[in-house]
Formats: C-alpha cells, structure tokens, sequence
C-alpha cells in the first residue's frame, strides 16, 4: 500500500538518520520531497527569529547576590570567629570587671546586649530573604551598600578585638553601628516584601 | 553581540571572571545578556520567567565559573546556554502553566492539502501554542542544536520522549502555520 511519509520519518531524514525506505521514498514523491522543503523552511524561520533583550537590568540583582554571598562567607570564615571572640571578651569582662579606666561601667553588658540584638537581626534577615521574590534595581542598590558597611563594620570589630583585650569605647560604638545598619537592612528587605505584596 | 566578539571576550575576560573579578564578570554579563534572556523567552511562556532564567543562569554562571575548563572557540557560549536551558526547563517543569491547548496524535500527514489555512499564525504565535515541553524540545533540537540524547538528560526523559516531542510538535506547527513559512 503506498503511503507518504510521517514527519517523524522526515524529521529523521532531516537529522541524516531515516531509513532507506524514507529515502527512497522522498527520491520518488513530490509530495514528500515539498513536505520535507517546508520542515527546513520552518526550522530556517526559527533560527531567523529576532532576539530579545531583557526589559530590565539585572545584573544590580546579580552583582547584589554575589556580594552577599562572599559576605556571608566571609563572615562564616572569620566573622562569627570575631563574634565569638567578641562574645567571649563581653562575657570576662563581665565577669572580671575589666571595664577600661575611663569608659562606663555598663559599657561590657551594652556590648553584649548589641551583639544578641545583631544576632536576633541575623536571624530575621534569613526569614526575610528565604522569601525568594524578585527586587528593585533601587533596593538592590541600597542593599549592597548597607552589606558593604556592615562588612567594614565587621573587619573593624575583628581588628579591635585582635587589639585589645578588653571592651572599649570603639569596640561598643561599631557593635552599635552594626546593629543599626543590620536594622536598616531588615527594614528595608521588609519594606521590598510588603512593596511585591501590593 | 556576534559570535566572533564573544570568542574575543572569552580570551580576554574569561580568566579575570575565573578569579572572582565583578568587573569581568559583568562583562560576561553583558556579553550573554541577550543570548540568555531569548533562549528563556523562547522555552518559557512569560517575559517574567525569561527574566528569573537570566538571573538564576548568571548566578550560577558567576559562582561556577571558575569550575569552567573549556578551552574550544565557542566553549564559553555552550557552557552558558547549557545552564541556561538547564534553568529554563527546570521552570516549565515545576511552574504550574495551563496548556493552551492539547497536541494530536503525530500521524502521517499522508498528503492532505495545505493544512488548516484559516487557523494560520505567525512563527512566534504558533510556537506560543504548543505545550511548554513541546516547544522546549523544537527550540533546543531545531535551534541550538541539541541532539535527543541531550535534551533527554537535560529533561530527564528518553531519547524516544524527545523525539516523539518533536514530531508532533513540528505537525502542529505545520497545522497552525498553513502552507509555507517564509523565512
């Protein structure tokens, strides 16, 4: 029974891989030979087909998450050393009543409350950015800034620490620096999600 | 971006991207930018999804790429499409998108006229009217080049899932695209 050819059959022949029938077949009817010019037709037209380019830019958004992610790792390797350190240094002073001449004397317990209050941001800032959603290149922006002052922060607190031994007034007022740009970032993570919420 | 200026960037920016370099790896950026974004609009349904294909491929891209051994002309480009398509069909699999509309059985098409004239669509609309898989596996085989043993690791499926994707998926298009397509 003489029968034209399917298009898997086509296809195959298309891709050097049909069988000597299909061959032989498309050789012989016009039909076919026509079906088998509009399958390369068709795939020209695809590969003609204009390119897009993104309507935003996201790169910001890339850069934001590469920079995040050395921070964090950064702060894995080092920083939580410092706040260890940190923590441990706040506890003996607390303990000892190393309070340096000159600086308050409720200095090591601020220190310390600074740190659980940085922890506690730590914290909700991995709640708030496991909510994968997409940002703005503003808040990317703002974002990374405030990621790269808490890094300074960081490397200024692990510098004091490796200093000196004991709580003083710069170790305090970069724990509260800390604290208040780790709170800048939250707020502003949760001002980003309340804004993809509208 | 020709193919030729992007083999030159890969001579020039691919080992400072290695090391970590945001400058260079911005340049890859730019550089793929396009490439990457029409491949997921191609394969994706949205505008959307091409763009969170674009950002999670130039994620991985920046974190791997110091992994990346290619040497051969080109290397870069199939590197960075290859987990483009990988992100992309990693969408279509797990979003949850309605199918406009159900594929026929492949059949011979056994000479009949000129198709279904009054239902003819453009290229790109057509293309839009085959399932996610569909127009994934004729985009990948047909376009970049992919064979079915690769599209069926990519998709996880078999090289006859593939191959029966495509066949069916090209007698739709002949249904929707009526007699001929003009390139």
């Amino acid at each position: 029974m003489l029968r034209h050819c399917t298009i898997s059959e086509l296809l195959d022949l298309r891709d050097g891989e049909g069988s000597a029938w299909a061959r032989s077949h498309v050789s012989e009817c016009e039909d076919c030979q026509v079906e088998l010019d509009r399958l390369h037709q068709r795939v020209a037209a695809l590969k003609a087909l204009p390119s897009y380019s993104p309507p935003r830019d996201r790169w910001p958004v890339v850069r934001a998450a590469l920079v995040k992610s050395r921070w964090r790792a950064g702060w894995q390797r080092a920083g939580w050393g410092a706040f260890a350190a940190a923590a441990a240094v706040a506890l003996i002073v607390t303990a000892r009543g190393l309070i340096g001449p000159g600086t308050p004397p409720l200095m090591a317990q601020e220190v310390t409350d600074l740190q659980q209050e940085s922890v506690q941001l730590e914290d909700i800032l991995r709640q708030v950015e496991g909510e994968r959603r997409v940002l703005r290149g503003v808040t990317v922006a703002v974002i990374v800034q405030l990621e790269d002052r808490i890094a300074i922060i960081d490397a200024g607190i692990a510098t004091v620490q490796r200093d000196e031994d004991r709580v003083t007034i710069e170790l305090r007022d970069l724990w509260r620096e800390r604290v208040t740009l780790m709170d800048q970032l939250v707020v502003t993570h949760v001002q980003q999600a309340s804004y993809v919420g509208h | 971006m020709t193919e030729t200026t992007l083999a030159a960037m890969d001579e020039l920016a691919i080992q400072r991207a290695k090391s970590g370099d945001l400058e260079a790896l911005e340049r890859v950026y730019r550089a793929y930018e396009s490439t990457v974004y029409t491949l997921g609009r191609r394969i994706c349904r949205t505008a959307e999804d091409a763009e969170e294909v674009l950002q999670e491929t130039f994620l991985e891209v920046c974190r791997s790429i110091k992994k990346f051994r290619g040497t051969a002309p080109g290397s870069l480009t199939a590197w960075i499409k290859r987990i483009a398509s990988s992100k992309a069909l990693i969408r279509i699999r797990y979003e949850k998108y309605r199918e406009t509309d159900e594929l026929q059985e492949d059949g011979a098409w056994a000479g009949r006229g000129d198709g279904d004239v009054g239902l003819q669509l453009d290229l790109e609309q057509a293309m839009g009217r085959l399932s996610d898989t569909s127009r994934a596996v004729v985009w990948m085989h047909d376009v970049e080049g992919y064979t079915h043993e690769e599209i069926a690791e990519l998709m996880d499926r078999t090289v006859s899932f593939s191959k029966s994707q495509l066949s069916r998926a090209h007698a739709r298009l002949r249904r929707m695209l009526g007699k001929e397509v003009q390139c």
